[in-house]
């Protein structure tokens, strides 16, 4: 599992992905960690098949006890099927996701971890003097769905938004915008559904300052890569399998 | 999933499924034992010895299996959750001894310590209960096997009493044979269980 450093000031992001050692079959996600003095949250922890090899990569950063906080945008196995395990491993902790999702999600095993449900409107997450913003996502892809915003990193974790799928060699950063477009478009074309939900996020995130975005999967856009990525979205129309 | 978690389960789940097989036979007897009582009634004197059998063969026989059964099928239900918190404790437990292996060298590595020594203890703690459920469950299982044996001779003491029934000999004979049927079929099924779940007694 590859470790990268995406941001640094009063606190850390740190960007897990791009394992090698993944089945074959599995999709490659990204996860990430907010780190403070004393506290690590983590976004996206991953599927239960990535448990270990992530778990291993936060502990370069964080001591198992200071791992207090997991955020999942959403349902999907392959951004939080490793709830069950983080749930026996971490004492003490906090999932942050969607409320809607909460019946579904303890499906996975949530036993000591605590179930902070997201309401629709969004949302803070305090870790010590960071404070995130949990911006409404809804229906990108998931009917319920949050992104988080940390406004003194200005990094915007996208979830699925911005995603695409390359092998576990290609750059972490998206270096020619052009050439990265057909790496996402299908994607996004298929897995979106609303041009309405996602003309409202558009809208929204247009009003954040963004240096980074950084999605669940592939590159992360940064600088005026975030501007191109934004209006390449827009103009895409999308929810295009029926 | 190993090859002995999955007969676990299947051992287990299997419990439910044949238990109500038995279930079913436990009614039919009841409605046998109503039957051969009615029968024994209009035979009056030549059905004398026939009549406490129908009450014994309805009381102790149909109902005491419906009732250990139910209180069976609780417990199976109660070792198949334990199964599945069994199974999600090795799991994690297997997990983190991997993480431990293989952030060795992470500056935070001492830090799983005492996460890895709580899974594994959970781990133990399910697997011992699983034992002590087992063995209790076979015990349970034990006392619905002797009420199938009692049905035996119950059937054998009804053949006797039902040849001096004169005309009501052949509808007495049939009671006698259906709680006979009724005792193999539950002999095989309780069987059937405790042959699978025995091997997890010490495993």
């Amino acid at each position: 599992m590859k470790m990268t450093k995406i941001y640094e000031g009063s606190h850390q992001w740190i960007m897990f992905g791009r394992d090698e050692n993944k089945p074959a079959k599995i999709v490659d996600s990204n996860q990430y960690a907010v780190r403070t003095a004393n506290r690590c949250l983590l976004l996206e922890p991953g599927g239960a098949e990535l448990f270990a090899p992530m778990m291993a990569a936060v502990l370069h950063h964080a001591p198992v006890e200071q791992i207090t906080d997991l955020f999942a945008s959403h349902q999907d196995p392959d951004v939080i099927s490793s709830l069950g395990l983080w749930d026996q491993a971490l004492s003490g902790a906090k999932l942050h996701a969607p409320a809607a999702w909460e019946g579904y999600l303890r499906h996975l095993g949530c036993e000591s971890i605590e179930y902070v449900g997201i309401s629709d409107n969004g949302g803070t997450i305090k870790l010590e003097s960071v404070e995130l913003q949990l911006i409404p996502a809804h229906y990108l892809h998931s009917p319920a769905n949050f992104h988080v915003y940390d406004p003194q990193a200005k990094i915007l974790m996208s979830g699925k938004v911005g995603s695409a799928f390359e092998s576990a060699s290609a750059p972490m950063f998206v270096e020619h915008f052009d050439s990265h477009i057909e790496k996402m478009r299908f994607y996004h074309q298929r897995w979106m559904p609303s041009n309405h939900a996602k003309r409202a996020w558009i809208e929204r995130v247009r009003n954040l300052d963004i240096d980074i975005l950084a999605p669940q999967h592939g590159r992360i856009f940064k600088g005026d890569d975030v501007k191109r990525f934004l209006d390449w979205f827009d103009a895409l129309q999308v929810g295009i399998a029926v | 999933m190993t090859n002995q978690t999955k007969s676990q389960f299947v051992a287990v789940a299997s419990i439910t499924s044949e238990l109500s097989a038995v279930m079913v036979v436990a009614k039919e007897i009841s409605l046998a034992a109503a039957n051969a009582k009615a029968i024994a009634f209009r035979a009056g004197d030549k059905a004398k010895g026939f009549q406490p059998i129908t009450d014994f063969i309805n009381e102790l026989l149909a109902k005491e299996t419906i009732e250990l059964v139910t209180a069976i099928n609780i417990y199976a239900l109660s070792l198949y959750r334990l199964t599945v918190n069994e199974y999600r404790r090795t799991l994690v437990y297997n997990k983190l001894e991997l993480v431990s292996k293989t952030a060795a060298n992470a500056p935070y590595a001492a830090s799983m310590q005492k996460p890895l020594e709580n899974a594994k203890n959970s781990m133990q703690n399910c697997q011992r209960q699983f034992k002590r459920d087992v063995k209790q469950l076979l015990d349970q299982l034990e006392a619905v096997m002797h009420h199938a044996r009692a049905a035996r001779v119950i059937a054998a003491n009804s053949r006797i009493e039902a040849s001096q029934a004169g005309e009501y000999l052949q509808s007495l004979q049939a009671v006698a044979e259906s709680v006979d049927k009724a005792a193999h079929t539950i002999h095989d099924n309780v069987q059937r269980c405790r042959i699978a779940l025995s091997l997890y007694r010490n495993s």
